[in-house]
């Protein structure tokens, strides 16, 4: 199926596969995506990131209900890690090229990172569907980042503790109800600490905005 | 008719037996070949601890009068505890770094960010680099001990470090000075003692070489610790 595609690679591979849109079905969609006005393109990918950072914002448990996320895209971390990095990097007077560049890299770095350590582990990870996981649930840091950007004067540094604080075990959590259920038993442990530890890093970088 | 019958099943009972031969053989399959290090196979075998056995390995290096770690990773030395330290050591570091020079005052702070590349190239540089180094020479002279033994214990040496990165925020130099010193005795004494039992089979100067490496290393891993990262704070 996919292999009409005449951009047959990953990426698109799962945006085509989302199956969400006006009772279309699958070969529907492959079909019209190629005449259809770019407006349209980017609604459609719009609206599937909008969809996946709902379930970021409301973590459901049940890993059932999150099967939607299987549809990996990368859209949505890389327009995340951007905004992370670009809002962590305007806010500091100096070297804020060096801040764009680390907190990109140790988003994407570090997401491969754990999706290796997580497969070497004996987990059943797909690398892309956890590369994505992992990149969506940054939004909360996201949003805190912001929230302190623009209220910065009002904020004193215990308060900002406080609202990183709450963005990163929402992160953790939501990012968890995912993985922890694709990784291996009795490791389950050493392959969720390094998720913990990611967050607590990109977080850390908040509170000093 | 019986005889065909009996034929197929029994080409299909080799067929079966050699498709698990195969299957066998291919889970035990360990990757050979000049690139096999860059595959995800050949480290797998690396990464067979949980996490009641990271934390045994972690309290032995606190006591490092008692040598007994090698005879914890014996047969199973993991890199799980190399390469997540030394990267918590790198938060760690830069979050104590940072709140460390907070001055309430001062308007235009800004967080430094450059802590975590120098980190990152200290910390795995030593953690991986001197194994590498290590294990050359004792190859070289002949001790008995596996590259990844090495990496092993060289890498659980830095969780000495944790407990002195957070006790580093704090301003008083003498105080940091102390538990530097501390720190690079510990782990010197843990590496050294750790190291022992294979030494003792090899000559005096050629022990004192591997001694002589180990504690120079830790020297300027403590020393870049203290000058680069938690140096004087003016107030």
């Amino acid at each position: 199926m996919t292999d009409n595609h005449p951009f047959g690679s990953g990426m698109f591979q799962g945006q085509a596969k989302f199956v969400d849109y006006a009772h279309m079905n699958q070969q529907e969609v492959q079909v019209n995506t190629l005449d259809e006005p770019v407006l349209d393109t980017l609604l459609r990918d719009i609206n599937m990131i909008l969809y996946k950072l709902s379930y970021v914002i409301i973590p459901r448990m049940k890993e059932t209900q999150g099967r939607k996320l299987r549809n990996w895209d990368l859209w949505g971390p890389l327009l995340l890690s951007l905004l992370l990095a670009m809002t962590l990097g305007i806010n500091s007077n100096q070297s804020s090229d060096t801040i764009f560049g680390t907190i990109f890299i140790i988003m994407w770095g570090g997401s491969a990172v754990i999706t290796v350590n997580a497969k070497l582990l004996g987990g059943q990870v797909s690398f892309f569907q956890s590369v994505c996981v992992l990149g969506y649930c940054v939004f909360p840091i996201n949003v805190a980042a912001v929230v302190i950007t623009f209220l910065q004067s009002y904020f004193g540094f215990f308060l900002r503790l406080i609202i990183v604080g709450v963005a990163f075990l929402w992160s953790t959590f939501s990012s968890l109800s995912f993985m922890s259920s694709m990784m291996n038993e009795e490791k389950k442990v050493i392959s969720v600490y390094p998720i913990f530890l990611f967050y607590m890093f990109l977080s850390w970088f908040c509170i000093f905005i | 008719m019986d005889f065909g019958i009996q034929n197929q099943t029994d080409e299909q009972q080799q067929a079966n037996k050699e498709s698990s031969n195969q299957n066998v053989n291919e889970g035990n399959k360990k990757q050979t070949g000049f690139c096999a290090f860059l595959t995800v196979e050949f480290y797998t075998p690396y990464f067979n601890v949980t996490e009641t056995d990271v934390i045994q390995r972690i309290q032995g290096t606190f006591l490092p009068l008692k040598p007994d770690f090698l005879n914890l990773i014996r047969g199973n030395p993991d890199l799980w505890g190399p390469i997540w330290i030394n990267a918590t050591l790198i938060f760690m570091i830069t979050a104590i770094a940072n709140l460390r020079q907070i001055d309430e005052e001062k308007e235009n702070q800004s967080f430094v960010i450059s802590y975590v590349p120098q980190a990152t190239a200290l910390l795995y540089i030593i953690a991986f680099g001197t194994p590498l180094v290590l294990a050359a020479v004792m190859k070289f002279l002949g001790v008995d001990l596996s590259f990844f033994q090495t990496i092993c214990l060289y890498g659980y040496s830095m969780s000495t470090l944790l407990p002195i990165t957070i006790l580093c925020y704090f301003q008083n130099e003498l105080f940091l000075w102390l538990i530097i010193v501390y720190g690079f005795a510990n782990s010197s004494l843990f590496l050294i003692i750790n190291l022992k039992e294979e030494l003792d089979k090899l000559q005096i100067q050629k022990k004192y070489i591997i001694i002589g490496i180990v504690v120079t290393m830790q020297l300027s891993l403590y020393l870049f610790y203290k000058l680069v990262f938690f140096s004087y704070v003016t107030e």
